[in-house]
């Protein structure tokens, strides 16, 4: 298992800062990528922020009306070593199957 | 490294000590390929790391994995996003006597940095006549076979092995992983390293003290009556399929090629001029891919003992379709055993 800490990014526009409204996840959560995280609002909108990666929500940083610094830690995810990265998945390992049979006369000339 | 998923070295590896002596140590592709980059970087002070996320991050597969915070960011850096760029620089740091160890996130992002590539790095020593080596040892995670969109599921080695001047290898487990990138990262050449991404998670025995040779193919499976040919990922799949084959009483060699410029051309006929029957396997699109140039090496060196033509068992003539269609592109067991079976019942007319 390793933690991995995901931090308030860039929300576009210089915005340097953003203000935690509601925490759609708990600690303990397990999350899928891209599901919503937290709602936080700037000082042109409020947005949802969604889950850069799967994982178990291990931490939250701040609680509703704290102000979080662009790359300030917002949230830790634990993940099993065994994890895909950023794109793609883990393959999954499966015993072989086959429709196909061999069938030869392998005559040794 | 406190973050680190491969965080302790050996410390979580079940270890075994061979009769030989030497310790193996199971390990996934990943771990082995980090180790191999983080002993290379303590063994030679000119290596240095860049690309896309392989500092701060460790990587996006996470071969890079806590390679900066322990060699510095001197070592082990962040590049923009600028395929062309990450190559250019290769050139120059190259030049300036380092050995860079770029990566190319993915496959099809290396088609930005094709010009540097071909263009710079594999003729400048030639053009140079010698004064400027290019020492780059270029990753690339390769194949397909994680479920990812566009771009990140392509094979590039037919069009790598074309270019005079480049050498280009994939490893199919850690231990072959750990060794040829040990080896490739010490070369006064420029060598593309195809990491076969769907092999990553795959844990196997890795036993650093003792690689073998890691010049040439090597025989992973023994077998008598027809030798599969393949590299990369679809070793794995092949020595499946060996053993498939031999619950119907067909024994199978499988030669993973490793090298795939060169490649070893003695290895080939000298498997085949064994088992008589060749089929070659790879999830490149069938049409000119390095098949093509297995299939002739086979037949100049053993036309005569040849039971059958070279079968080819390859990706389509397609773009490297999305992710859900994805094992309907890449060889699969039954499309290999198809192949077998075409080889087996050839007849002369």
């Amino acid at each position: 298992m390793a933690e991995i800490s995901f931090p308030l990014p860039d929300l576009g526009e210089g915005l340097i800062e953003a203000t935690v409204l509601e925490w759609l996840v708990s600690p303990g959560d397990q999350v899928e990528r891209n599901q919503p995280l937290v709602e936080v609002e700037t000082t042109k909108s409020a947005v949802e922020l969604p889950s850069p990666q799967a994982g178990k929500v291990v931490r939250i940083h701040g609680g509703p009306g704290d102000r979080i610094n662009v790359g300030e830690p917002l949230i830790v995810f634990e993940v099993p070593d065994n994890t895909a990265g950023i794109v793609g998945t883990v393959p999954k390992e499966e015993a072989p199957k086959r429709r196909v049979r061999l069938s030869a006369v392998l005559d040794e000339d | 490294m406190s973050n680190s998923i491969l965080e302790g070295e050996t410390a979580g590896f079940r270890q075994t000590e061979s009769a030989a002596g030497n310790v193996t140590v199971v390990m996934s592709m990943q771990q082995a390929l980090n180790r191999a980059l983080d002993e290379v970087l303590a063994e030679n002070p000119k290596a240095v790391i860049f690309g896309e996320d392989c500092g701060r991050l460790g990587g996006v597969f996470r071969i890079t994995d806590g390679l900066q915070s322990k060699h510095g960011e001197n070592r082990v850096f962040d590049t923009p996003l600028a395929e062309s760029g990450i190559l250019g620089m290769s050139v120059g740091l190259a030049m300036a006597g380092f050995h860079p160890i770029p990566e190319v996130q993915f496959d099809g992002f290396a088609y930005p940095a094709i010009n540097q590539i071909v263009c710079q790095i594999a003729r400048m020593n030639y053009r140079s006549r010698g004064t400027l080596p290019m020492p780059i040892t270029l990753r690339v995670p390769s194949f397909g076979g994680i479920r990812a969109p566009e771009h990140h599921g392509e094979s590039l080695e037919a069009l790598f092995a074309h270019v005079p001047g480049l050498k280009v290898v994939s490893p199919s487990n850690p231990h072959e992983a750990y060794h040829l990138l040990k080896y490739a990262a010490t070369r006064p050449d420029p060598v593309i390293f195809m990491e076969p991404k769907s092999r990553y998670w795959q844990k196997g025995d890795v036993d650093a003290a003792d690689g073998g040779s890691p010049e040439g193919a090597k025989v992973q499976r023994e077998g008598r009556h027809l030798t599969l040919v393949a590299w990369g990922a679809m070793v794995a799949r092949c020595l499946q399929v060996a053993e498939l084959a031999a619950e119907d009483g067909i024994d199978i060699e499988v030669l993973d090629l490793r090298w795939l410029k060169p490649i070893d051309a003695d290895a080939l006929v000298a498997s085949v001029r064994k088992t008589r029957r060749a089929v070659v396997v790879h999830e490149a699109p069938l049409t000119s891919g390095l098949g093509a140039e297995v299939a002739q090496l086979i037949t100049q060196g053993c036309f005569d003992t040849l039971k059958a033509p070279v079968e080819r068992v390859t990706g389509f003539d397609v773009p490297y379709p999305s992710g859900d269609l994805e094992d309907e592109y890449i060889p699969n067991i039954d499309r290999i055993l198809f192949g077998i079976q075409r080889v087996l019942e050839y007849r002369r007319g």
